[in-house]
């Protein structure tokens, strides 16, 4: 219980000690004592982490903290989905925390990053350990709030129109997230999560229909998170603006609890209660939109850290896909796609990142040669790249495979065979919008100057996350089994 | 008979008698004169009225011991007492309350005919109050006519003899009217007496004789009397001579004159043609209409108005209406309403008219809404009467306003046809005064930061600001303790019957 | 006892121009001390209530002004009671700005005593008196100003409050005529035998009354006073327009709709369905114009003409959980948004401005006041955590339970509500803290947080909604025993 709350709430506190220790200086200037920051936050950084996993490695009961109202307790549980969800949030912040060391060098208002930085962990943690939905719903509110202050760091225009976007079509989602709620609440006996729906069985006979328009407006509000169409437009938006650690933490986790919440909301009206009506239709339809038109804007996109986000979008919809399923191996797949594009999408936008940090450049076009300035990066950027295409050996392959299968398995006419067909033409675009710049990276052709090339690898403050994110998305792919078995677990229960 | 009962008949002839002897007197007595008479008027009728509660019966009175159906005959009861009572309070108080202008407003050779017509006023009103014989009312009527064109004249501004001639001609046209109803009933039942009347129209009822020329009798009684009380849409010689004559002529005009009429109407209603006989004709369906129009309409121009006494006048027309929508009613309910109405009408209009001259006395004399502004610190007890004014206008509780309102809704749902026509006009037409009223009191209460009038302070209008207290208290009264004026109102009504 | 609480404020309001006070803050004691008295007796009267009527007077007929203390009256009467001081205090500081200092206190405190009058009336018709009342001694403090604006403002506030009344005034009539008494009774005390065949009639006067009070309520499409209205100063636009005065239009509504009409006769009726779809296109609409509008005061109008209507929404949906939905909005609003009011008159008393647009940067200049508006605003919003959440998931709990689907569409209206409200609130938050990168911080030099007379009933609105937010069980508890009228 302890180590549950302290995982959750010293990163919060430790993040609000940052806040007001450091207030922030009114002009430009940097904070003077920069060194005592960083050092401070890491620390805070590696314990929270060791918290955490402290706290999936002991066994617990779950726990009331305590009542909002009579029937509304604050209860915390770790479960097998929860403890996927925060090895991935646990290693990517800590990864990308360890990143922004040296990356926010060149931005302002260093120590409200790094607040707002350590609340968003307690926050995850928080996501990934709660035990009912109103608990979940809580932190996903709190999620977003402080969030939000990453995306609008820099404090340009277009950050805070960026940021309130971001704001709004969460909360968008959140209410109506929150409407479902609501029903669930009169509808189920405890809102306490579980994998084979709560539903009373009068409740289903009496409102059932009801009870799917219920079900598809909470979709479609958490999907928002997800950045499931036609909620998407605040991711390309939102995660660029911010500086590239966060966006690697928007991309690869914050969007994540998006899917987590889809999953436990699934698990409360059990998948029976869905399969094979409009909701799973509609549903499908949706993720496969998604899948395609993502990646087809990412292709068309010039700036980097956008055609990311677009990237985002589509992969998302990927793990999505595989939960709209609604079968063993597609379940498996999407939550391997949960970690492989997790890890993945880290490591690109942090490349992203270090490359604005060396260089300065955004746009695809202007990074022709690239990989001969920064080697390293670019071959943890390329190796991610195949990853996402998924090519093997990489984790991608692992889940796609995963995926592909589900869906023939499934048996739903049409998508059995339309879902993989997309996710394959998706792949290609994928290789289509990610390869180039490996390509044009390392082969910037005859007419490049090559008396202009500087090195220019960053710190290892930079480069070492990076290695280990790229590794880890290897590690998936060469020994599936570990994740598998994970997976495995949380599906039996 | 006790002595007592010659009091209706010496209250008539000593308003009568001190308007003649007021002629020969200067004016300063004929002042003292007159506030004598209205005093010990408003003293005979109340000792009247203890005692006719006392005794818990009206009486009659035979004007020189000539028995029915020759003799004249007086008819008392406490109703009658009553508004009698209730007439010398608001005429003494709105004379007093406007004596200060008396000499700014008529030359100093009219003062005298000043008194003589407010004298002969009182007497007629008198007369109408306490009458049980048409044809004397028909004279009396007249006499009111003619001695309220006069007050509206006396102020010799030519607005004012616009006013009086537009007045003669509507009021004889009423007179007229009701001449020829009386003729009409006359020749019918052969009687002139109210009581003897009675008896006849309802065996012509009953037996279904004369159905056509009775109704038709009826109808121009009512209509005659409804022009001459400015009843909605015969109301258009109002606002100017309730507008532009002197403040007491104003006050009295707009609380008492059309208050006498509508008071003959409803004993012609229970005494000559019987409520039951009234009722069942489609005249109360015609008054109620109208009724209900006069609240709209008379509000609607009082918005539109620029001119704080046209407005008070104009509001008349308004709560004119509300009392035709009692009568319209057809229920003893809506009857004790509109006669409470007609007290607090009266005790509320006067009020305005009186604090309205002291507002416009320290704006420079000017009636303008512009020129108003903060008039209300400029005079504080005129500000605060006024506001009280109109709150009781609007109906807030506490002022009698609210208290006729009361009545009137309770009165409007026992009637199953009427009750949504009359709830929803009642709603509008107290939205509808809200504004024009709230209006002018904000307007009043808003600081002037350049206005170039001087204030005035209590003691220079010890007179007028106690009268205006006094008319404070009366509206508070009536609208705290109802109770007991309105058990009075029903025990009046039914010595009606 | 009972009649004391309301007659202290009034001797206390009117004492204050008379009595010549050297010092200002003699002043300030003197009033303090005697709204501080005031409260704790009416907590006193609260907690130590009994059932029996206190009967000032006989008014005509059976109907009599006498006061009582019930459920309602006892989270009303509580509500404001405690609130006063707070706000009294916070008027200390605001009105040194202001001039006529004292016309200002009298009315402020009257108007104490009116609320008070309206919270404790036993029956209809004495809270219609005092709700009459109340508008009269509150058009002063909207005038305050004199300015042209202030006039027409409150011009529009008495017309519409007025004309609310005269329709208010139709149910009471109803009430009078086919009630069995003008008591309050939950349950309603309609006269069945009374009723037969005039059920359309009864239904359409109440809608009319419900709109008539739901005037104060600021029920579109009655609330444009409100937001005009503003203009007064801040004190009063906090407490008064926030709390006091608006929210005595939702009591009186809940009054006329549990313990006059009865929900047993209004449940499932057309007149439900009307009053009910009023107060949802209200819930969205006032959000809507609170994004549009830029002025800061006047967008915190908006946003309490929304709020309203969530606690009449519960109040429609009536059933005893609509009722605790309610109650807990009534009470969860008046702190949270007060609190963002005063936040408000903080910054205007400070820096003078008064638009949303001008708020650029402040945040940093007063950390504790935007610090405040932002919990204010997202508990507004209704993030868990906070009071705002918990009265929403009443009101929606109560909605679902209700198994009617207007009251579901009602819900989808909160949650849209919900989004307009971050939108409107947390742009202004946005702003103060992320003024844009070429911002000149030079403009805000010189602002600093106002005083402890200001800040002091921020910090305790604040704990009070943070420690609503996360334990209002005793409190909710309580509201439930007031629906089901256990108390």
């Amino acid at each position: 219980m302890y180590l549950i709350l302290s995982s959750i709430f010293f990163p919060i506190l430790a993040g609000m000690f940052l806040l007001i220790r450091y207030r922030t200086p009114l002009s430009g200037e940097k904070n003077a004592d920069r060194k005592a920051l960083t050092t401070l936050t890491g620390s805070f950084l590696i314990v929270t982490a060791a918290l955490v996993v402290a706290s999936l490695l002991t066994v617990e009961e779950g726990f009331t903290l305590f009542y909002l109202t009579k029937t509304l307790p604050i209860y915390f549980r770790i479960d097998s989905i929860g403890t996927i969800f925060s090895l991935l949030a646990v290693i990517v912040l800590l990864c990308a925390g360890f990143f922004s060391f040296e990356y926010m060098k060149h931005e302002e208002r260093e120590s409200r990053y790094y607040g707002f930085y350590l609340l968003i962990f307690g926050v995850l943690n928080a996501l990934c350990f709660a035990g009912n939905l109103i608990t979940f719903y809580l932190f996903f509110e709190l999620l977003t709030l402080s969030s939000m202050p990453l995306v609008l760091h820099s404090g340009s225009r277009e950050a805070v129109m960026a940021g309130l976007k971001y704001l709004f079509y969460s909360l968008c989602g959140a209410y109506a997230a929150l409407f479902g709620i609501y029903f669930l609440y009169r509808n189920c006996d405890s809102l306490t999560f579980t994998a084979e729906g709560a539903l009373r069985a009068s409740a289903v006979t009496e409102h059932g229909g009801f009870l799917m328009v219920v079900a598809f407006v909470m979709l479609l509000g958490f999907g928002v998170k997800a950045g499931m169409f036609p909620m998407h437009a605040w991711l390309p938006t939102a995660h660029p603006v911010a500086p590239a650690p966060a966006s690697a933490v928007l991309s690869a986790v914050i969007v994540k609890a998006g899917v987590l919440a889809i999953i436990r909301v699934l698990g409360m009206f059990g998948t029976d209660f869905l399969r094979g009506t409009w909701v799973q239709t509609t549903w499908i339809v949706l993720t496969l939109i998604t899948v395609f038109m993502g990646s087809l804007l990412a292709y068309r996109e010039p700036v980097l850290k956008k055609r990311l986000a677009y990237s985002t979008v589509s992969q998302l919809s990927y793990i999505l896909f595989g939960l709209a399923m609604m079968n063993g191996s597609s379940y498996t797949g999407a939550l391997c796609h949960v970690l492989a594009h997790g890890f993945v999408k880290a490591v690109l936008f942090l490349c992203a990142g270090a490359i604005i940090y060396r260089t300065g450049k955004t746009r695809v076009e202007e990074m022709r040669g690239i990989g001969k300035e920064m080697p390293l990066t670019m071959w943890c950027f390329t190796i991610a790249s195949l990853g996402l295409i998924g090519i093997p050996p990489t984790g991608g392959f692992v889940s796609k495979w995963y995926l592909a299968v589900g869906s023939l398995e499934s048996g739903i006419p049409v998508f059995d065979v339309l879902g993989p067909v997309i996710l394959l033409v998706s792949a290609l675009l994928t290789a289509g919008y990610l390869l180039p710049l490996t390509i044009h990276g390392f082969f910037p052709g005859a007419d490049y100057d090559y008396n202009m090339l500087q090195k220019k690898e960053p710190c290892k403050w930079m480069t070492v996350p990076v290695l280990i994110l790229t590794i880890l998305s290897v590690i998936i792919g060469l020994f599936p089994d570990i994740v598998i078995n994970l997976i495995r677990m949380a599906v039996t229960g | 008979m006790p002595f007592v009962c010659n009091f209706p008949f010496f209250s008539i002839l000593l308003s009568l008698f001190s308007g003649t002897v007021c002629s020969m007197l200067p004016a300063k007595a004929a002042k003292v004169v007159n506030r004598t008479v209205i005093l010990a008027v408003g003293l005979m009728s109340s000792v009247l009225l203890v005692y006719l509660l006392s005794t818990g019966e009206a009486f009659i009175y035979w004007m020189g011991h000539f028995p029915a159906p020759w003799g004249n005959e007086i008819r008392a009861g406490v109703l009658e007492a009553g508004m009698a009572l209730f007439f010398c309070i608001i005429m003494y108080l709105s004379m007093a309350g406007g004596a200060h202008k008396l000499p700014g407003e008529v030359v100093e050779s009219k003062h005298n005919l000043y008194y003589i017509l407010v004298n002969l006023l009182l007497s007629s009103l008198l007369a109408l109050v306490y009458t049980n014989d048409m044809f004397t009312a028909y004279v009396f009527v007249e006499i009111n006519t003619i001695s309220a064109c006069g007050l509206i004249m006396i102020r010799q501004v030519g607005r004012t003899i616009e006013a009086a001639v537009r007045y003669m001609i509507m009021s004889l046209l009423g007179s007229g009217l009701l001449l020829f109803g009386l003729c009409i009933m006359y020749d019918l039942t052969g009687h002139l007496l109210m009581s003897n009347i009675k008896e006849s129209v309802g065996l012509l009822m009953a037996n279904g004789e004369y159905q056509i020329p009775l109704i038709v009798s009826v109808a121009l009684m009512c209509i005659g009397l409804c022009i001459k009380s400015a009843l909605f849409p015969f109301h258009a010689w109002l606002p100017d001579a309730y507008g532009y004559s002197t403040v007491s002529s104003a006050a009295i005009l707009s609380s008492l004159v059309s208050k006498g009429y509508i008071f003959l109407l409803i004993k012609i209603i229970y005494r000559v043609i019987g409520f039951d006989i009234f009722n069942s004709t489609r005249i109360i369906d015609v008054l109620f209409v109208f009724g209900l129009m006069g609240m709209i309409f008379g509000s609607i121009s009082a918005i539109k108005e620029n001119d704080i006494r046209r407005m008070i006048a104009f509001s008349s027309v308004a709560q004119i209406g509300y009392i035709y929508m009692g009568f319209g009613m057809g229920t003893q309910a809506g009857m004790v309403a509109s006669i409470f109405h007609i007290l607090s009408h009266a005790a509320t209009k006067s009020l305005l008219f009186i604090a309205a001259i002291g507002l416009t006395d320290v704006s420079g004399g000017s009636r303008k809404f512009f020129d108003l502004t903060g008039a209300a610190y400029r005079n504080k007890w005129a500000g605060a009467a006024f506001t009280v004014g109109s709150l009781s206008m609007v109906g807030i509780p506490l002022f009698s306003g609210f208290i006729s309102k009361l009545l009137f809704a309770q009165a409007a749902v026992q009637v199953e046809g009427k009750m949504l026509a009359s709830l929803i006009v009642l709603g509008i037409s107290t939205v509808l005064n809200a504004v024009y009223f709230m209006k002018t009191v904000i307007r009043i209460y808003t600081s002037a930061p350049d206005a170039p009038y001087k204030g005035i302070t209590f003691r220079d209008m010890k007179a007028y600001a106690v009268a205006l207290v006094f008319f404070i208290l009366l509206n508070v009264i009536l609208g705290v303790s109802s109770q007991p004026i309105v058990d009075m109102i029903g025990q009046g009504l039914a010595m009606f019957a | 006892m009972i009649i004391l609480v309301i007659l202290i404020p009034f001797i206390t309001g009117i004492l204050v121009p008379i009595i010549p006070f050297r010092k200002r803050w003699h002043k300030e004691v003197f009033l303090e001390t005697a709204v501080v008295l005031n409260s704790i007796l009416v907590w006193y009267l609260l907690l130590h209530h009994s059932d029996s009527t206190f009967l000032l007077a006989h008014f005509t007929g059976n109907l009599n002004i006498s006061f009582r203390v019930d459920g309602m009256s006892m989270v009303f009467a509580g509500l404001v009671s405690a609130l006063w001081p707070f706000a009294t205090l916070y008027a200390f500081e605001y009105m040194t700005k202001e001039q006529h200092e004292n016309v200002f206190f009298l009315f402020y405190t009257l108007t104490y005593g009116v609320t008070l009058g309206i919270a404790l009336a036993a029956n209809l018709l004495t809270m219609y008196f005092f709700y009459e009342l109340l508008t009269l001694v509150t058009v002063p403090l909207v005038m305050h100003t004199l300015t042209r604006e202030a006039v027409l403002a409150s011009r529009k506030y008495l017309y519409y409050s007025l004309g609310g009344a005269a329709f208010a005034f139709l149910g009471l009539i109803m009430i009078i005529v086919y009630g069995s008494t003008t008591d309050f009774i939950l349950g309603g005390v309609l006269d069945p035998a009374k009723t037969v065949g005039k059920t359309n009639v009864l239904l359409l006067i109440y809608v009319m009354a419900f709109m008539g009070f739901g005037v104060k309520a600021a029920v579109c499409p009655f609330n444009s006073w409100l937001p005009q209205a503003g203009v007064a100063p801040t004190p009063v636009t906090a407490l008064l327009h926030a709390v006091a005065v608006v929210k005595s239009g939702a009591f009186a509504i809940i009054r006329l709709t549990y313990y006059s009409f009865g929900t047993d006769f209004l449940k499932g009726t057309w007149a439900q369905s009307v009053v009910m779809a009023v107060v949802m296109f209200t819930i969205v609409y006032g959000c809507s114009r609170a994004v549009k509008e830029t002025h800061l005061k006047r967008r915190l109008a908006y946003s309490t003409i929304s709020n309203l209507s969530y606690i009449l929404f519960g109040a429609v949906i009536m059933t005893p959980l609509g009722l605790v939905g309610a109650l807990t909005h009534l009470v969860f609003h008046a702190v949270m948004k007060i609190s963002s009011f005063f936040c408000a008159g903080a910054i205007m008393h400070q820096t003078d401005r008064h638009y949303v647009h001008e708020l650029n940067g402040l945040g940093y200049k007063m950390p504790r006041v935007f610090g405040i508006f932002t919990i204010s605003a997202l508990a507004l919003m209704g993030v868990p955590g906070l009071a705002g959440f918990v009265s929403k998931w009443n009101l929606a709990g109560a909605a679902v339970e209700s198994n009617n689907p207007l009251a579901w569409g009602g819900i989808a209206c909160l949650l849209v509500s919900a989004l307009l409200t971050a939108i409107y609130m947390l742009t202004i938050v946005v702003r103060a803290f992320f003024p844009g990168k070429d911002f000149d911080y030079g403009t805000i030099s010189g602002i600093r947080d106002p005083n402890w007379k200001m800040l002091l009933p921020l910090f305790v609105f604040t704990v009070f909604i943070i420690l609503f937010g996360v334990y209002s069980q005793p409190v909710v508890d309580f509201f439930m025993s007031v629906a089901t009228g256990a108390v």
